[in-house]
């Protein structure tokens, strides 16, 4: 029989980044001792021209009388045709697994079959395996921490009226049986008390997709992390700043979903996003500048994003702001922000738009709707100026609502929200869209991580209009220019809202004149958006990313995009907060 | 050693912690290492529009390394348990740490501990089934049906192991369970609403049907709201209605949303709280405590480095009378002394004292309703929902409320008002508390903020807006 060094035979090391040289394993051989600390093997055989991981691994100590003996518990094993291996990709990356993509095939039979075998109406599984790098630096203190997980979430539909859901980080045949058989038992008991569930077909695709990335952010030295976020931090300083902060995020996600229905989809996002916060203290209190952006892109983003010379800007903005006078109270037209109006359309039509939320699901938590099923394609919610489309595709743009496929295997759409100020869609799931009596899902389901899909907003955008900036400015008699927000409320159906931001200006006559600090505005949502009458042009519209958007029981965080370019509202409630 | 071994359950946790702590430190090779290894199991049935709607069950495990190597240091934190994930994770936490600038806070490890013992683990709760659970649920769904409303909620329950080791033979660990009941009954696209909120320890707390009939009786009056003008108002506050707004004494939202109540921010400068010590800045009848002790609490008895919390006297007749603070303090600021309020390290943002009990002077009332007698003319609150931060130095803060606001006149409920906008100082509003009803508390997980809170009846609540339901 033969026996298998590790690093010889394989031609694998741990933590190399692809696997050069495959291995011959055949029936009956040994694996040595230096193989068993091994974390994940990958073996073909030339013969039977399959792949096996092998996992968990297997200690010193321990043998096994061949490749699929008592103590290697290969739980999956992937057929890949010899014409495709070359293909084949095996990352190493997160240093975790290497390809989730097999693991996903390979664990999903496995939950696909215990449930078929419980007779269940329908099955999806999702294997999602993230790698997050957080770094920051907050008054020359740093800190740095990295996060990895992995795991499954199995959600069951039990004789078509009664869905479970439950999740795991066992990575193994017997812990992907056990989340599935409490899946079902879940089901079952809600099956029990359930109403017919109507699910909109959807086609099942076989796919995967990557994500558009330039410069690999985990790849970036932390090093040269650390210079640029010290540099920022050190050009905050200043007379009276007490606050100097500055952080990157990098996220990468792979998922693989599966479905009883026969969709396998791989995606691969890369996200990477960074803030620089400023506060002051003065004679008017505290005052606060930021800038923060967040894409589904690589490092280039901060390339892109040049925030050391923000920082600069954002110091002088914070001591300014301290010898500002009050924002002026009354009803005046304003201009927000670009990033000031994404925020805006989130929280005024994002969530409204929610179908769960607007057909009832949401009430206890998140809240209700007043953009009700009856009111679609009747209300008018803004003017004839205010177009939203709810657009996860990449066309739209590397937004943080971009991909390929939802947490329920729908393909990434492109739909209209609000058209000439007119209610048109909703963000929909399987089941909310067949109870409305849409023939399709949109595709907005999702989770973070490997948690149960519920509707999250994906880009949800105010399309660019026809004004420039400059313009608009000189069009306006007598106004508040708002820029960046502060604080945000509204209430639970989404009408009442009141926003703070952190900076403002008069405008008067056309020009833009004094600084005013803490000024904020209030409205209801279509009376607001019935006073749209200038949408900035595509020169200033930008697609801006939400990274921390709330929602579901126990709480889930989504990550949103929300393109936005500087927008006027006529008569709209103005105060100063500070 | 599989995966399969690994077992996350309590007599297991020491023995799965001591291993995995023996493989950090001989992956980190003479670097100074913690570990905090936890998990938590969660189930929680979730309903709305009178079904089941999501039933759910999730059971997740995450080992934390903190290494500390030529001054500098990081962490890493994995989901994933095996001896060779283990060592991955060690091996980033190092390069982290290594690629990383000098920490000028950094201290030695902190060695062995004496904890006060805490008993925060029901095995009640920890058991308590899916059946048990939608039985309770069932029985609110059937008395929304008859009363023609619709129940939505959730009832969860979760439970949690945390073992915490270092490499100068600290260790501690930590076992809890908890678990909420929040419902709400409605009708009219919540144009007619009412919402009741139960947390608990120990199953044997929850009253579930007490939660429905509240809800119920709240929706029954909370229809056919009337106007409301803006303008000041006495209110009473339901113990369950304020978890949001009471959030923001202790968070700044001009840093960025961070920790606030801290040493380090005090004396940065950048907390609302600098330069007040010993000022009085609420009423002299309110008194707020940190206090992981209390009867009421949860969570645990050491901080995110593992240093006993001490019960501490933030707020003392109304004076600032001391900060949360920790061992990096007392190391930058000689007048300071650690308390036991860390997150885990690094951390550059500040301490926060995350086990507050607010109390006042005088009599306590049972509850909300009696306080309700006790209020000439004003409005009863059930519920304050998001809340944003609008002025540092007063915090000062807006929000809307919801599920049921009440005109009361003469000690009695008059008629249901629509939802309101406030822009209200909090330190103001705590210096205008006349009364309190006995406290309930305000969950957070663990490793989050639990508040132990009372009922208020308070004078002068700004009202600033009214919105159209």
């Amino acid at each position: 029989m033969a026996s298998f060094d590790r690093n010889d035979s394989l031609g694998i090391k741990s933590g190399s980044e692809s696997i050069t040289r495959l291995s011959v394993l055949s029936e009956g051989s040994f694996l040595s001792e230096s193989l068993f600390k091994s974390t994940r093997l990958i073996l073909t055989s030339d013969e039977y021209t399959e792949v096996a991981v092998v996992y968990p691994p297997v200690y010193s100590g321990e043998s096994c009388e061949s490749s699929m003996g008592p103590n290697l518990q290969p739980s999956l094993a992937t057929l890949v045709p010899r014409s495709e291996r070359a293909n084949t990709k095996y990352f190493l990356t997160q240093g975790t697994v290497s390809s989730i993509k097999g693991m996903g095939e390979g664990l999903s039979k496995i939950a696909l079959e215990t449930a078929a075998k419980e007779n269940a109406t329908y099955t999806d599984f999702r294997l999602v395996n993230s790698r997050n790098e957080a770094t920051q630096v907050v008054n020359d203190n740093p800190s740095s921490e990295e996060l990895t997980s992995l795991g499954v979430g199995v959600r069951v539909l039990y004789g078509g009226l009664g869905w479970g859901f439950a999740d795991t980080d066992e990575m193994n045949r017997d812990g992907i049986r056990e989340a599935t058989l409490k899946a079902v038992a879940l089901a079952k008991g809600a099956a029990k008390v359930g109403i017919k569930i109507q699910f909109a077909k959807e086609p099942s695709y076989v796919d995967s997709w990557l994500s558009p990335v330039a410069k690999d952010p985990f790849n970036v030295p932390m090093e040269k992390k650390y210079e640029l976020l010290n540099d920022c931090c050190e050009r905050m300083k200043a007379e009276g700043v007490v606050l100097r902060r500055g952080g990157f995020v990098f996220t990468s996600i792979e998922k693989y979903f599966a479905s009883s229905e026969g969709s396998r989809i791989f995606q691969r996002m890369i996200y990477s996003g960074g803030g620089l916060v400023v506060a002051a203290k003065g004679p008017t209190g505290m005052q606060r500048r930021s800038d923060q952006q967040w894409m589904l892109k690589g490092y280039e983003l901060i390339d892109e994003l040049e925030f050391p010379e923000k920082a600069e800007e954002l110091k002088k903005d914070v001591i300014a702001l301290n010898g500002a006078i009050k924002c002026p109270e009354g009803k005046k037209d304003i201009i927000l922000s670009a990033d000031q109006v994404g925020l805006q359309v989130h929280e005024s039509c994002g969530h409204p738009i929610e179908l769960d939320r607007a057909l009832g699901y949401e009430a206890n938590f998140a809240g209700r709707s007043f953009l009700t099923p009856d009111k679609l394609g009747k209300l008018q919610y803004g003017s004839e100026h205010v177009n939203m489309v709810m657009d996860a595709t990449i066309n739209h743009g590397q937004g943080l609502g971009t991909f390929a496929y939802d947490d329920e295997g729908v393909k990434a759409q492109r739909k209209y929200a609000v058209k000439n100020g007119k209610f048109v869609g909703f963000l929909m799931s399987r089941q909310t869209a067949a109870m409305v009596g849409e023939a399709r899902s949109n595709g907005c389901m999702r989770a973070e991580g490997y948690r149960l899909p519920i509707i999250r907003m994906t880009n949800v955008s105010l399309e660019a209009g026809d004004w420039d900036y400059d313009e608009m400015i000189e069009d306006t008699k007598d106004g508040i220019l708002m820029v960046t927000n502060y604080g945000w409320s509204i209430d639970q159906k989404r009408y009442n809202f009141q926003f703070n931001t952190e900076k403002g200006y008069i405008i008067k006559n056309g020009s833009v004149e004094q600084m005013v600090r803490g000024p904020a505005y209030s409205g209801i949502t279509p009376e607001f958006w019935g006073s749209c009458d200038a949408v900035g042009n595509k020169k200033s519209w930008v697609l801006w990313g939400t990274p921390n958007c709330g929602k579901g029981q126990p709480q889930q965080v989504m990550i949103t995009g929300h393109g936005a370019s500087p927008t006027r509202f006529r008569n709209v409630t103005v105060f100063g907060a500070q | 050693m599989t995966m399969k071994s690994v077992v996350m359950e309590g007599s297991k946790l020491r023995e799965e912690a001591h291993q995995i702590f023996d493989w950090v430190k001989s992956f980190a090779k003479g670097a100074e290492v913690e570990i905090g290894l936890g998990t938590n199991v969660n189930e929680g049935l979730r309903f709305g529009n009178n079904e089941l709607s999501q039933s759910q069950y999730s059971r997740r495990r995450a080992l934390s390394v903190r290494v500390v190597t030529n001054k500098r240091q990081a962490r890493a934190t994995t989901g994933l348990l095996e001896k060779s994930e283990v060592e991955k994770t060690v091996r980033k936490a190092l390069e982290q740490a290594r690629a990383g600038p000098e920490d000028a806070d950094l201290l030695p490890m902190l060695g062995p501990q004496k904890y006060q013992p805490i008993d925060r683990y029901y095995s009640r709760t920890a058991e308590a089934s899916a059946e048990q659970k939608a039985g309770w649920i069932s029985h609110a769904i059937d008395m929304a049906k008859k009363n023609g409303l619709l129940a939505s909620g959730i009832l969860e329950t979760n439970v949690d192991h945390y073992w915490m080791l270092n490499s100068a033979g600290l260790e501690t660990s930590y076992k809890g369970t908890q678990g909420d009941y929040s419902l709400t009954m409605d009708a009219d696209n919540g144009n007619q609403t009412g919402y009741a909120l139960s947390t608990f320890v120990d199953l044997r707390e929850l009253d579930a049907n007490e939660v429905a009939d509240t809800a119920l009786e709240r929706a029954k009056l909370n229809k056919n709201q009337g106007d409301i003008k803006p303008g000041k108002y006495d209110v009473v506050i339901d113990p369950q209605a304020w978890s949001e707004m009471l959030f923001f004494l202790i968070v700044s939202a001009a840093a960025g949303y961070t920790p606030d109540f801290g040493t380090r921010q005090y004396k940065e400068g950048r907390s609302y709280l600098s330069g007040r010590l010993g000022e009085k800045i609420m009423g002299d009848n309110i008194s707020i405590d940190d206090d992981a002790y209390h009867p009421l609490q949860t969570g645990a008895a050491f901080d995110g480095e593992g240093y006993p919390k001490s019960k501490l006297p933030l707020i003392e007749n109304g004076v600032l009378k001391s900060l949360a603070s920790s061992r990096i303090s007392a190391h930058r600021y000689p007048d300071a002394k650690p308390t036991g309020h860390e997150l885990p390290l690094p951390n550059p943002l500040g301490e926060i004292p995350n086990n507050l009990v607010i109390r006042a002077k005088g009599s306590v009332k049972k509850s909300a309703a009696e306080l309700v007698r006790e209020l000439d003319s004003g409005l009863l609150i059930t519920r304050l929902w998001y809340i944003r931060e609008v002025e540092p130095r007063t915090k000062t803060v807006t929000g809307m409320t919801r599920d049921g606001t009440f005109l009361v006149e003469n000690g009695e409920i008059k008629r249901p008002v629509k939802n309101v906008r406030y822009n209200q100082g909090l330190l103001d509003l705590f210096s205008k508390v006349e009364a309190t009803s006995e406290p309930v508390t305000n969950l957070g997980r663990f490793g989050e903020t639990t508040m132990v809170q009372p009922g208020v009846l308070a004078r002068d609540f700004n009202v600033t807006s009214v919105s159209v339901f």
